[in-house]
């Protein structure tokens, strides 16, 4: 057996970096939601400040590249903490923060489409703003927010390529580990995206069905 | 009883309500007539708190409206129905009705959806329980408005403008549903155009022009020709609406 022929164990790696990038994924989305929505719920009852505070922290993360975001954070953080951070840390403190930045973006907007008639409703009938947003504004906002976050997650998917450069172990690390050994571009990497497309499909096939359970009270069904 | 007293309220420049004057005693059906843009629906909106007083006060049972810290049983004790119906498009002509009862009233869930089954029976919709208002046609869902308004069993029923944004067949299954509640007892603020229908059922009108009160009469006495008819700018308005 020569060098440059794949073998049954570099299956095994490329599923073990799809495996770290699949996690590093999740991790990150719903890292990214729960701070996201916490932003967007802190707007929706105009805490002063805060508010604020973290619609610029939002604008900062979403109008700068990723990989300088990541840079920042893998080298610039323990110089300004004076500690040692991993790469696998350090690419879940960024993509957490720049997806959490997305998430709040479309979750505003996806609140501001309730109509503000809907919301007088409610406060007429004696909801509290929990109430109104619990039972009236959510379960809308999240129908109305799906669309963009499937966008978003996809996206963002792809972005978890670029912490590779850091040296965390994901699949397009592995694929360019193989690359170099094997000395089959045209294969390893075609075999690498054909991984990215299916988690992809994945994704949005999932967003999908839940949309559809989601928008169950509309009479419109699309075009 | 609901006491309206000396309530001004302006947007910007435009006076909407003038020194408004009005009450309404339990039991009573008092209807305001005039024209698009008298105050009418702001006096409604002023009444169940969603629009600030310049001046004046407004109570509600002896609650306050302007003081947040009675607006909350000010508003339990009334019960407002939209003129474009505002249900939430999510939910079943069910839920719509039972959310504020369960959430605010804390009924038991199965209670208050017992309580809305019998409701929309009420009004004839018993078999439209599990319905989106997307499903429903105008009058079928301000048929529910009017059961949403009903669950939180309010003394006061505060009604804007319910019919205009219906034709003339689904204002019929409205009215006729109104006549009922007037017929039972229930009191009610009815802001409208149907002038005959008004004339029916009220107790009392009331007509509205650039904000001021310029009659509020027994009915009878409001349609007599020595009453409110013998002002200019109220006859003027019955008979163009009459015409039309």
């Amino acid at each position: 057996m020569r060098y440059t022929d794949f073998t049954y164990n570099d299956i095994l790696l490329l599923l073990q970096g799809l495996g770290v990038s699949a996690a590093l994924f999740a991790v990150t989305t719903l890292i990214g939601l729960a701070i996201g929505l916490t932003w967007a719920v802190l707007r929706y009852y105009r805490v002063p400040l805060l508010a604020q505070f973290f619609a610029a922290v939002a604008e900062l993360l979403k109008n700068s590249p990723v990989l300088v975001q990541l840079f920042l954070v893998f080298f610039g953080l323990p110089v300004l903490l004076e500690t040692d951070i991993t790469p696998v840390q350090a690419a879940v403190v960024t993509l957490s923060g720049n997806t959490a930045a997305f998430i709040y973006i479309i979750a505003v907007s996806a609140i501001e489409s309730i109509g503000r008639e809907q919301l007088e409703t409610a406060r007429v009938f004696g909801l509290s703003r929990w109430q109104t947003l619990r039972r009236v504004v959510a379960p809308q906002a999240a129908a109305f927010g799906l669309g963009p976050l499937t966008g978003l997650l996809v996206n963002q998917l792809q972005v978890t390529s670029l912490i590779s450069v850091v040296g965390v172990l994901d699949l397009t690390r592995v694929g360019a580990i193989l690359n170099l050994r094997t000395l089959k571009p045209f294969i390893v990497w075609a075999v690498v995206g054909l991984l990215y497309y299916l988690m992809a499909k994945l994704i949005a096939k999932s967003c999908a069905r839940l949309e559809t359970r989601l928008r169950a009270h509309t009479a419109w069904k699309g075009l | 009883m609901i006491h309206i007293e000396g309530v001004v309220k302006s947007f910007g420049a435009a006076t909407v309500l003038d020194g408004v004057n009005l009450r309404i005693a339990p039991g009573e059906v008092v209807s305001i007539l005039g024209a698009s843009g008298s105050g009418k629906s702001t006096l409604i909106r002023c009444i169940n708190g969603l629009e600030k007083l310049d001046r004046g006060t407004i109570t509600v049972d002896g609650f306050n409206v302007a003081d947040p810290a009675q607006l909350q049983q000010a508003r339990r004790c009334s019960g407002t129905v939209f003129q474009l119906f505002n249900l939430y498009p999510h939910m079943t002509a069910l839920q719509n009705i039972a959310l504020a009862p369960v959430e605010v009233l804390k009924v038991p869930r199965r209670e208050a959806e017992q309580q809305a089954r019998e409701l929309l029976a009420s009004v004839g919709l018993a078999d439209r329980a599990d319905a989106f208002p997307a499903q429903l046609s105008g009058g079928q869902r301000q048929r529910v408005g009017i059961c949403r308004a009903l669950a939180m069993k309010p003394r006061y029923l505060l009604l804007d403008e319910v019919t205009s944004a219906l034709d003339p067949e689904m204002t019929g299954e409205v009215l006729d549903i109104l006549a009922k509640l007037a017929a039972g007892g229930t009191t009610m603020l009815f802001v409208t155009h149907e002038i005959e229908f008004a004339r029916t059922i009220s107790n009392r009108v009331a007509f509205l022009d650039q904000g001021r009160l310029l009659a509020d009469l027994p009915t009878a006495e409001f349609f007599a020709a020595d009453g409110g008819m013998a002002h200019p700018r109220i006859t003027q308005f019955l008979t163009r609406l009459s015409k039309s």
